[in-house]
């Protein structure tokens, strides 16, 4: 039976591992290096069957396998998948995960596992045992406890009340000049052999307490030499120890009080010799003057010297670097070093099997997505949720919306309905605007500020009146911020003990806006026979559907916003857009949208503001009273107002194309911001942006994208509202 | 297996006192997804004692019907949580990374999920669209 080793044939006998057939046929799994055999270290490690970095000791050898070996220096070549196409579907992961639960989970099935499983069971509790040699390889071990497993079809997820971990112990590695060699191998390494009828040929056997050094010719061990000077030729160097390492990997990534350690492993044994010559780590391939170097530079923290040195962060995780770095910081800081930190994987992963039952986070769709695709529309991942960007002319869009009617999907916006008998005063205490004096039937813009007035969201609040009077406020939110704005508002109201209601509706509720210089007239068209004003919002039957009908602009004209049921939806899109086919009605997508907004100087949250962006270097102190005598973040706003700020969004006109969104803004060659948003606006003829200055004084002139830009205060488009109140 | 079918009801939120007294008309299949939120699928009406009661109708959800072994097969592998053993009994989670809710009855289960998240139900777990 035969396998390839980089394309030529290799022998093995039943039950051979890779790498004992390796051995067998005189080569080395790697170029050189001690070899245990029991997967510890990873020196054995090598492509099988395209998988990089697998541990040739425990993978059985079977006939027709492909094994590289890495090359001598640096990794393996990365063989990088296609391009993904953002915007579909990543499909089924190809890794499946099962899971399982149990009272105990042991993980190695040595003598000191079997005793805890043994145990465990004796107790009446269920006891699971996972072991390498039963294909259940653990790569890891996190809080919970929950213990990710490998196997050779799937991956294991084992939640267990109790984890014990009785993986023993490793024999410790040779450090010494020519550690590197071919014919190192340690004693077990060399008793399996044996066992396999594996010819060493000559052996000398030495230990690493008696070792000086290696000596070789072309790369394999030719002699030992011992501390005491002797030299005994060899073609099989094998080496032992009385001290160990415990394998303790899996039990320094978690703390965890149901976790325990049991037998070799939870043993602590005494550290080899501080090492003075030769590859400490042979993963990446670190010498002690590696060490002394890191060391000589103030490095002087094993955790420090593992990180400057990359010494244990190789395949093996410091299975075999481990004793000898904190050998030599013990030496070198006069402390007893405690081992890193361990970190899963504790093996190697293919990104495959990390990434098994892992999913990214779910778009949502609007209950109009199929409508938006049979109009051409080229959808695209905004806030949380699937929306159309354009449906192929922009522009026509654009002007769908400046000289006729348009319809935009705002299904997405965040919806809230909040009553109760304390509901004014919990949002006069949330909103940094007043609302008390907002009439029913009347609606008011509002910015949602966190504790230290930065702005979080935007929205509307919307007042009504219920059949038996009581206040009833429909809050709305923009799309992307809707989850954090409701979990916001539901935590202060809980922390002020305020007797409210709160409904959220984003996703039970449609929206569809109609705007445009004509879209009074479909809303007749379509029973509304008195429009609300600006700013006001009734409830009407629109083509049958009961809507609750927003008057409000966000695109500069006037803007009706139609909310109904989301099973409504489809019959309501279809019968808007019928009535207004001779009116040459059509949908606008996101691009155009924002074009239009930005003509109005109208801010996206997160878009053109910042994590710290307050009302006044947003330019919208208007939306602030502080003359009330609380709200959430006016104590930082009142604290902050008289203090001098060098940051603040500022309109900007200039001739040409819209340069693109994030340029950089120069005054006099310097950086001085950059661009939040831009539109080439069909109907200024110039490009339109806002955009940060973050340097004092601030430039009425600055030089984007090469070309002169000048401050324009916003709006750049119908500065009087004429439009939007028409 | 189905397609999920739509389901049509109410919603709503008050104080859980009057909550626990909500007087619902109809055959309904009552979720109390919080203390102070239920959906009444199948309900025509719902009476609280209270005057500040939110009721409002409910029609974004979506259900498909399970099997026990259709769930095992389909739902149970990619949940990473308890499932509660008591039947029937409402349990809420991610389940493959999508929020859905489930009604584990005796002999069925009720998958569901709101409409816009339908589609990455069906492509995560398998279920017919």
């Amino acid at each position: 039976m035969r396998f390839a080793l980089d394309d030529r044939p290799v022998d093995f006998v039943d039950g051979d591992s890779i790498a004992a057939a390796v051995v067998r046929s005189g080569q080395h799994p790697q170029h050189g290096g001690t070899l245990c055999l029991a997967g510890d270290c990873g020196n054995c490690s090598a492509d099988v069957d395209g998988i990089p970095y697998t541990r040739t000791c425990l993978t059985p050898a079977q006939p027709g396998l492909r094994v590289r070996r890495h090359p001598a220096a640096g990794g393996p070549p990365l063989r990088l998948a296609p391009p993904a196409n953002p915007v579909q579907s990543p499909g089924q992961p190809t890794i499946e995960v099962h899971r399982l639960r149990t009272d105990v989970a042991v993980i190695g099935a040595g003598r000191s596992g079997t005793a805890a499983a043994t145990e465990a069971r004796a107790a009446g509790r269920q006891g699971l045992v996972l072991d390498s040699a039963t294909g259940h390889d653990v790569v890891g071990v996190y809080p919970g406890p929950l213990v990710i497993v490998r196997t050779p079809t799937h991956m294991l997820h084992v939640d267990a009340h109790e984890v014990v971990i009785a993986t023993g112990a490793a024999e410790v590695h040779p450090v010494c000049d020519g550690n590197m060699l071919r014919g190192i191998v340690t004693a077990g390494a060399a008793r399996m052999l044996g066992e396999r009828g594996v010819d060493l040929g000559r052996v000398v056997a030495v230990d690493i307490a008696e070792l000086g050094r290696f000596e070789g010719v072309d790369g394999a061990v030719r002699a030992v030499v011992f501390a005491d000077g002797r030299t005994e030729e060899c073609d099989t160097a094998v080496v032992s120890s009385v001290t160990r390492a415990p394998r303790d990997l899996l039990a320094r990534m978690v703390a965890d009080p149901a976790v325990r350690v049991v037998g070799s492993a939870a043993e602590r044994f005494d550290l080899p010799p501080c090492p003075t010559e030769g590859v400490v780590c042979p993963c990446s391939k670190v010498t002690v003057a590696d060490l002394d170097m890191v060391w000589n530079k103030g490095f002087t923290h094993l955790e420090l010297v593992k990180r400057a040195a990359l010494c244990g962060t190789g395949t093996c995780q410091g299975g075999a670097c481990m004793p000898h770095l904190r050998s030599f910081v013990t030496d070198r800081s006069g402390e007893p070093a405690a081992p890193f930190t361990g970190r899963p994987a504790s093996r190697q992963l293919t990104i495959a099997e990390a990434a098994a039952d892992v999913h990214l986070d779910p778009w949502r769709r609007t209950a109009l997505h199929h409508e938006h695709l049979a109009l051409g529309a080229q959808m695209d991942r905004f806030g949380g949720w699937w929306r159309p960007w354009h449906y192929g002319d922009p522009i026509r869009e654009y002007w769908a919306v400046r000289e006729g009617v348009s319809l935009g999907d705002v299904s997405t916006l965040g919806k809230m309905i909040v009553t109760g008998p304390d509901v004014v005063e919990a949002l006069e205490r949330i909103y940094p605007t007043t609302i008390a004096d907002i009439r029913p039937g009347r609606s008011r813009y509002v910015l949602l500020l966190n504790e230290r007035g930065h702005l979080l969201d935007d929205g509307m609040v919307c007042r009504e009146v219920t059949d038996d009077g009581s206040d009833r406020f429909v809050l709305t939110f923009t799309s992307g911020g809707a989850s954090f704005a409701e979990a916001w508002i539901r935590d202060w109201i809980e922390t002020w003990g305020l007797d409210v209601r709160v409904m959220d509706r984003t996703i039970s509720l449609g929206a569809i806006n109609v705007t445009g210089p004509l879209a009074g007239e479909l809303l007749r068209r379509m029973g509304v026979d008195e429009p609300p004003k600006f700013l006001q919002h009734v409830h009407a039957d629109v083509a049958g559907v009961a809507c609750h009908v927003m008057r409000l602009s966000f695109t500069g004209e006037a803007s009706f916003e139609l909310h109904h049921p989301v099973v409504h939806s489809v019959e309501l899109w279809r019968a808007l857009m019928e009535a207004g086919r001779d009116l040459h009605i059509s949908p606008h997508g996101l691009q155009a949208l924002f074009g239009l907004r930005l003509e109005k100087g109208h801010v996206i949250v997160g878009m053109d503001t910042e994590l710290d962006s307050t009302p006044r270097r947003l330019a919208m102190e208007w939306a602030v009273k502080m003359t009330k005598s609380d709200f959430v973040g006016r104590t930082a706003l009142a604290r902050t107002a008289d203090l001098p700020d060098e940051r603040r969004l500022f309109g900007f006109t200039m001739d040409g194309p819209a340069p693109t969104e994030g340029s950089p803004i120069f005054v006099g060659g310097e950086v001085v911001g950059h661009v939040a948003s831009s539109f080439a606006s069909p109907l200024l003829g110039r490009a339109v942006m806002l955009g940060w200055q973050k340097h004092t004084p601030w430039a009425d002139e600055v030089v984007i994208d090469g070309r002169i830009a000048t401050v324009a205060h916003p709006p750049f488009y119908d500065p009087e509202g004429a439009r939007a109140r028409s | 297996m189905h397609a999920p079918e739509r389901l049509h009801g109410l919603r709503a939120v008050s104080t859980p006192a009057a909550l626990d007294g909500a007087r619902i008309t109809g055959e309904a299949l009552v979720l109390r997804i919080a203390s102070d939120e239920l959906i009444a699928f199948g309900a025509s009406g719902i009476a609280v004692d209270d005057p500040y009661a939110i009721v409002e109708a409910e029609t974004t959800f979506q259900m498909w019907e399970l099997t026990p072994a259709e769930f095992a097969e389909h739902v149970v592998r990619h949940v990473e949580w308890a499932l509660p053993a008591a039947r029937p009994v409402l349990a809420q989670g991610l389940v493959a990374g999508v929020a859905v809710k489930l009604w584990l009855d005796h002999d069925r289960v009720l998958l569901i999920a709101s409409s816009g998240l339908v589609h990455e139900v069906a492509d995560r777990l398998g279920v017919p669209a």
